[in-house]
This record gives structure tokens, sequence and C-alpha cells, in this order.
């Protein structure tokens, strides 16, 4: 059945390889489970931990801002909006990335600055923009929460709730936040279902492997080459009107450490290059997957597209007006019939319907110490 | 280091130090140290003047909640000059979503403190950096510091005054932002103050009852040990066995403030505390168990609560709590066999202490403003 199966998979993949089969690119797949590191193993208790760590407010400054607040699931887990909302006070500067299979990407964050999800979680939750946590605070409030403490032992074996802990609960809860390839189109038709894509979104899958070039870049099971690269994507308008915004941009390439003159001119968001400090990296971003695109819009680093025709515009044109974007950009020449094809296309890469999870139960308020040392 | 370039408060009033200070006429600085002259309460010194365009631009930035993270305080609401420069709570509030463990001591005179905070664990010479301390700290105003000093470049009112400070074309940066705050918390200094007039040989600037106070607190009462020099604070560290505030335990939010602070200060097995350690969270020496720095003494007419946790509502609860020798095992304090009479003296005493309130309107806060020239920072 499984040998059946995977024939179908290879013949499919070849039909969808079209001409474009001289590139040494993987093709697109259906996701295996995802990775678990060794030293974070998953277990049922862990997750469950998680769940309710990634709603918990109280893993935040100001106790208002969990993870969930700018990773709502029924916003195809980002916040619905161009530019992350960020800490009260303060605006975000890129967009809210769906925590939908991040569990398979080797680098987070748009500029790829961590590389698991152990990492990534308290980055967002102490960061200024972000979270605005402290850890050590955070880490205090749930010692002071009897149902965590008898939680965190369970799983992890300390007297104490520990932050970073907490973080492998959260990482493990999140590589439960994966695509069912059962409720996807593609993966249906890959698995054999020839009813599984319509006609238009066969004629949209040849053209994202052929004429459209998507799979390029947007290729293997999560649709990323995980690589970074350089589009000249518009810049978003609200940081010529938006003082907040203004502020995040400054102080973003303040803290991170770009050089005086770079700091100063400071056009646009340099992406890549703060990792690297290397100028051929400025304005490159990670390839991000292209599933649950149905869910996950706005579209780009900065959101600035809200709907997918606009994205399929985007590159149609060839990118932006950027001389230095990659060499992979180049007007492509789509008709209307074709950039309606591959939007068909690119939503077949989704679950049929959204993945939704019920927001879990926390913990009460804080009880005294000794309460809380059972 | 801080000793070389600070005077400790001994060394400020040695021109006062021999012993019978408050009957002398005012001397000049400068007279020789003596190490053995007795302490004594020394009146202010006179105010120097001050860089008036910092302390101008640190007023401003004082009362603007946009230096806390999420616009929720401003140094004024724990500061405020309606209430002595404290928030007249016993234990003081904190962030938002959490609440503090100690009182919120006064600004006014604080640049005659040797050490700041009630632990002592700042040096009473770098105002700059108890700024920057109050505004980044998670528990208090919880801000990235570089954050702030891009929100004040939004500002072009606060750019103004930036300029005015620092010289045209300097850019906000955030240790001058907090050293120009520290400027303004330094000019805040009380005046007409009655036991300063009467030091400086003005007899008839205290009552025969506070002057019968005063015999007390260098004699009888034995106050003057610790409470001397210009702000009457020796720097130091004692135990006195102030009760514990029972929300300390009693309100987990405290708490939670509490035992965090003691983990980022390295003190060991710090999930164990069940009272405020006090200086031994930072000293990490058993004999500092409890110990806290002595506050000054002016100014309590506006300053209720008193001690490090605000335990005491009145000044004649604090005189009554002396006079019983203090709380507790390990006390440093004796019985003193105060009259009521010597009790009332004192307390009257203490609150000519007092001069003038020090009062500072809220400028309010210009708003954020688009900046024309994006990308060109």
């Amino acid at each position: 059945m499984s040998q059946h199966r995977s024939f179908i998979a290879a013949a499919a993949l070849l039909a969808l390889c079209g001409w474009a089969v001289a590139q040494s690119v993987p093709p697109l797949a259906t996701l295996p489970p995802p990775p678990v590191p060794k030293d974070n193993p998953n277990t049922p208790e862990k997750i469950e931990l998680g769940k309710k760590l990634f709603w918990e407010a109280r893993l935040s400054g100001n106790g208002s801002m969990p993870c969930v607040s700018c990773h709502l699931p029924n916003l195809g887990w980002g916040d619905g909006i161009a530019i992350s909302r960020g800490y009260p006070g303060t605006k975000h500067w890129r967009n809210s990335q769906t925590v939908l299979n991040s569990a398979y990407y080797n680098k987070l964050f748009w500029e790829g600055s961590v590389t698991s999800l152990e990492a990534q979680a308290p980055a967002a939750a102490e960061g200024a923009v972000a979270g605005n946590g402290d850890g050590s605070v955070m880490e205090m409030r749930l010692r002071f929460l009897p149902e965590y403490v008898e939680a965190f032992r369970k799983v992890f074996g300390t007297e104490w709730p520990r932050i970073n802990d907490a973080w492998r609960a959260v990482a493990a809860y999140q590589r439960t936040v994966v695509t069912d390839a059962r409720q996807v189109p593609f993966d249906r038709w890959l698995a054999g279902d020839r009813k599984a894509l319509s006609d238009a979104q066969q004629r949209g899958m040849a053209l994202y492997s052929g004429k459209a070039g998507c799979i390029q870049c947007h290729n293997g099971a999560l649709a990323s080459d995980q690589k970074f690269h350089r589009l000249g994507v518009p810049e978003h308008p609200g940081y010529q009107d938006d003082a907040l915004l203004q502020i995040t941009h400054r102080w973003e390439h303040y803290q991170k450490g770009v050089p005086e003159g770079k700091y100063r001119d400071a056009p646009t968001d340099f992406g890549l290059f703060y990792i690297t400090k290397n100028p051929k990296d400025i304005g490159k971003f990670r390839t991000p997957s292209l599933r649950e695109l149905k869910y996950t819009g706005p579209y780009m680093h900065n959101g600035v597209f809200s709907k997918l025709i606009e994205v399929v515009d985007f590159y149609n044109g060839g990118g932006g007006r950027d001389p230095q974007k990659s060499p992979l950009l180049k007007p492509l020449n789509l008709s209307s019939a074709e950039k309606a094809d591959l939007v068909a296309f690119l939503e077949a890469l989704s679950m049929d319907k959204p993945l939704l999870h019920d927001e879990p139960k926390l913990p009460g308020d804080y009880q005294p110490l000794a309460a809380a040392r059972k | 280091m801080k000793k070389s370039l600070q005077p400790s408060a001994w060394r400020r009033c040695a021109p006062w130090a021999a012993g019978v200070a408050a009957l002398l006429p005012m001397l000049h600085a400068g007279t020789a140290f003596t190490a053995d002259a007795p302490p004594a309460l020394a009146p202010l010194p006179e105010p120097r003047p001050a860089n008036a365009a910092m302390v101008n631009l640190g007023r401003h930035l004082f009362f603007d909640n946009r230096l806390a993270g999420d616009w929720g305080s401003s140094c004024a609401s724990c500061h405020d000059p309606k209430k002595g420069f404290g928030d007249g709570q016993a234990l003081s509030a904190g962030y938002t979503s959490m609440e503090y463990f100690r009182n919120a001591p006064t600004l006014i005179n604080a640049k005659y403190r040797t050490r700041f905070m009630w632990d002592g664990r700042l040096d009473g010479a770098d105002a700059g950096t108890a700024v920057r301390d109050m505004v980044t700290e998670a528990h208090l105003m919880n801000a990235d510091g570089r954050i702030v000093q891009e929100r004040l470049k939004q500002i072009p009112e606060y750019v103004a005054l930036w300029e005015a400070a620092f010289g045209k074309g300097s850019d906000p940066y955030s240790p001058r932002m907090f050293n120009a705050i520290g400027a303004f918390v330094q000019s805040l200094e009380s005046r007409n103050v009655p036991y300063d007039k009467f030091a400086k040989g003005d007899a008839t600037a205290l009552s025969a009852e506070a002057k019968a106070g005063l015999a007390v607190f260098n004699g009888k009462g034995q106050c003057v040990q610790c409470h001397n020099g210009p702000i009457g604070s020796d720097g130091k560290f004692h135990r006195l066995g102030v009760p514990e505030h029972p929300e300390v335990l009693g309100k987990p939010l405290r708490t939670i403030t509490m035992l965090r602070h003691y983990s980022t200060s390295g003190l060991p097995n710090y999930m164990a505390a069940r009272t405020d350690v006090g200086f031994y969270a930072i000293s990490k020496d058993a004999k500092d168990l409890g110990r806290f720095q002595t506050p000054s003494i002016r100014d309590l007419k506006y300053t209720a609560p008193y001690m490090h946790n605000g335990m005491f509502k009145t000044l004649d609860e604090v005189v009554d709590f002396y006079d019983r020798g203090g709380g507790g095992k390990g006390t440093e304090l004796k019985p003193l066999g105060l009259s009521a009479d010597e009790k009332r003296a004192l307390v009257a005493f203490l609150l000519s202490l007092s001069g003038d309130p020090v009062t500072v309107a809220d400028p309010g806060q210009p708003d954020l403003q688009v900046r024309a020239n994006f990308g060109k920072n």
C-alpha cells in the first residue's frame, strides 16, 4: 500500500516538474512528521503544559502579551495584520509569521536569527517590541502557580519551574501545530487522489514548477528552501507616516549593532544583514513556507500584500524595483488566467479547514508561597 | 573610588561635627576633619548652581510615561511631587501587573545620599545610574533604554530641550537621558528648613519643644548615632527589627518581585527567603541579614509612611518603636525610656527638619510626531 502510494507520488512529481526539471531543487512533497530534537523529546504532558504556556499572559512583561496574542489560531496562527501589533507602547516592525509548520524550519524569524523553536520562544517573549518579558520575572511568576509547579515537576523533574523548561514545553507544543496532510488537496493528490486538485489547480501546479519558477525557492516538503533572498518588496507605508514604526525601525537597527553609517541612513529593513553584517545580505529574508497560505495573510516580511493575487502580480512583474534584487526574479509574463490558476494551486497547499486549537484552561490567581510549595 | 570623589556624610558634616552643631554659627566647608568628632546633624549645604538646561530636560522626562515599557507609569508615579516625591503607600506599586516589596523613598535631598535603594546597592554619587536602574528594571518601568531614546527623537519639543542641554545637533541617547533625569532629581532640595536656620544661628527658628527634642535626638534618644550628616543618614546599614509587612509574604505579587530581586542579585537559596533580607541580598554576608540603609530624616512631614516597608504611618509610631528598643531578636537598638513629653518633643524636632514643600508642576507630555526624513536618522 505504502509502496504503491509512493510510486504514484513519484510519478506525480515527475509530471509536476515539467520543463523546469533541469533545476536541481527538491520537489514539493508531503511533510513528514516534524523533527524533534533529542534534548527535548515530546511527551503528552509536556505538550499539554506547553499549550497552556502558549496562552499564558504572565509570560510577558506586563501580563498582557502571551505568545497567542500575535499568533492566533483563528488568524492562521499569525495576527492577521501587516505589521504585528507589538508590545503595548510599541509596534513591531515585521509581519507576525504563522506558527503553523514552524517546527520544520532550521532557522526562525525573518532573518533566521535563531535555529530552534526552543530559542525562538524566549526571543519573542523577551523582545522589547514583542513580549518585553524578563526571564527571571516570568520564571518567578510560574513558581507562584501551584498547578505549574506540579506540572513542571512531572515533566522536567525540577523542584521549581525554570524558564528555559517553559520554552522547551512551548516548543514541544508548537511541534503539534502542523499541517495534517490528509486535509491538504495537494497532499491528497500526491498520495494518488486524482480528484484532489481541480483542473485550474493542476494548471497552476505546472506553472509553479515551470513558467512561474516558484519552485526555485519554494521547494521541498515545506515549500521553502530555507535560504535568504532579496526580492525588493515595497516598503510598508507606515515607515513614512507612523511614529511608532519609525521608533521601532531605528531601535532595531541600533540594537542589532549595525555600523553607525548604516544606522544613520537606515532606509529599510536590512534583513539577513543584521546577522552577517555582510553588505551582500542587505534586504534578504528567509523564504517562508507556502503551506497554509489560505489562512496566513497578509504576506511578505512586512505584510505589504494582503491577497495572494497581489503576491503573484509582484512576482509576475519580476519582483520589486530594486537593482540588487535576486537574479532569480524576472518578469514572468503570466496571463490573467495563469495567475488565477497559480493562486488556485497555492490555495491547494492549505488544509481544507484551518487548524484551530481551543484555549486551554489556565491556572487561576497566584498563590502565596506556602501554598505553592506543597 | 567613590570615597575619593564624594565626601561621606561624615566629612560633609565635619564643620558642624563639634557636637554642639546646632548651637554654632555657620562655619565654612573645608575645615579639617577630626576622626574622633562625635556624629552630628548638619544643615544642608548651600545649593550649588546646576546645569539648568539639563534639569529642565530631566524635569520633562520625569513626568513622561513613555519612559516605561508599556507607557503605564512615569518616574512621578512612584515619586509624586504631591506626595513628597514618594507614593504615599507603605509598599510601592511597581510595573503594570507587578507589585513592589519596599517603600518608595522620597527624592527630596537625594543628592546628599551616599547610596541609593534601601539595600544600598547603588552609588549615591551616580544619580544617572540609579535612574537607569529604575527605568530599565523589569519590576519598575521595564523599558529598553534604547527604545526610550528613539521615542525622544520623535518628540520635537524634547529634541529642542535636548539640544539646549547638550548642544546643537546632539542626538538623544540613553545614558545622557538618564543623567538629565538624575540632574533633575538632584535639583530637588528643600528650602527654609527651620532646623537649618537654627543651626546657622537663628535661635528663634525652633520652638522650645523642638529644641528639647533636639536634645533628646542628640542625647537620650541616641538618634544622632545613625541619623547624622546633612540629611540625617550615616549611609550605613542597620538591623532594627522593623516588623515585616504582612503583604510581603501574604500577597504573592510582592513575594514574586522580592524573590526575583534576590535571584537576580545572586543570593544563594533565594527561594527559601521568607522575609525581606535587606542588604544581605547584596553583600551575601550573614551579618547583614535584615539590615537596611539609614534613610534621610529630612522632609518627614511629607513622606509618610516610614521605614523600608512603610510599616509606620506616623512619626509617633516610629518614635515608639525606637523607644521600645526596636523589634525582635537581633535588633541593634536598646530601649530608651523616653517620657511622653520627650517623645512629643522629639517628633516636634523631627518635623523641624522639613522645609517648604518641594513642588514641581507636571509639564505635560507633548505627542510623538512623525519624522519626515525617514532613512536619515
